[in-house]
């Protein structure tokens, strides 16, 4: 319903990941990452939390081995 | 964290060239044109997967180098750009709020509350009058 913001791992604004997020896909084990002007961003990773009252969403990002 | 293209051949070059991008925001379509002059691995016409507001993803091809995060120009939007953007989605999801502010206000008049029912709908009433501000705003700016 809302845009949000998406940070990585933890919350704090050197994690921010992408502002105004209208749409969060997962695929692939990636999750892609849309904001309102259309740019797409993906993380290799998974949905840690997405609180939707708060406007944000957390990221585990995958690290390679 | 990388964007969301896919490659089709990949080689060392330099180059110069220009392309336009089209983009589509809430029903609003505009083109950018621009050039590039550098070096990088490749430039070719390949394919992207883009994701977009409408929800389908599909493919274009263009000559960029594909990472817009890289390349400056390639899907920028000026700053006036975003915010008219932003400010267009906030007058629609304010509407949004309205219309479901006034559904929890029938609800509570169906459950016996007619005063809650009246103060929730005049709250409706301001929260439109300032919506309606915004969307001035809006115009003027688009």
């Amino acid at each position: 319903m809302c845009l949000s913001t998406v940070y990585k791992n933890t919350m704090s604004p050197e994690t921010v990941v992408m502002k105004n997020v209208m749409r969060i896909q997962c695929k692939d084990g990636c999750v892609i990452l849309t904001d309102l002007m259309e740019r797409s961003v993906a993380v290799e990773g998974e949905l840690l939390e997405a609180n939707l009252v708060d406007g944000f969403v957390i990221l585990r990002e995958n690290i390679p081995a | 964290m990388h964007l969301d293209h896919d490659h089709i051949g990949s080689h060392d070059h330099d180059h110069e060239h220009a392309h336009t991008h089209e983009h589509t925001h809430d029903g609003v379509t505009h083109t950018h044109e621009h050039t590039h002059s550098h070096t990088h691995e490749h430039d070719h016409p390949h394919d992207h997967d883009h994701l977009h507001a409408e929800g389908a993803e599909h493919t274009h091809s263009h000559g960029c180098g594909g990472e817009c995060g890289t390349c400056g120009e390639a899907c920028a939007h000026t700053p006036m750009e975003e915010l008219t953007a932003l400010m267009k989605y906030m007058v629609g999801h304010n509407a949004a709020h309205a219309r479901e502010l006034a559904e929890l206000a029938v609800q509570l008049d169906k459950a016996g509350n007619h005063t809650a029912y009246e103060q929730v709908m005049a709250a409706v009433s301001d929260f439109e009058k300032g919506n309606m501000r915004l969307s001035v705003v809006l115009q003027s700016l688009q």
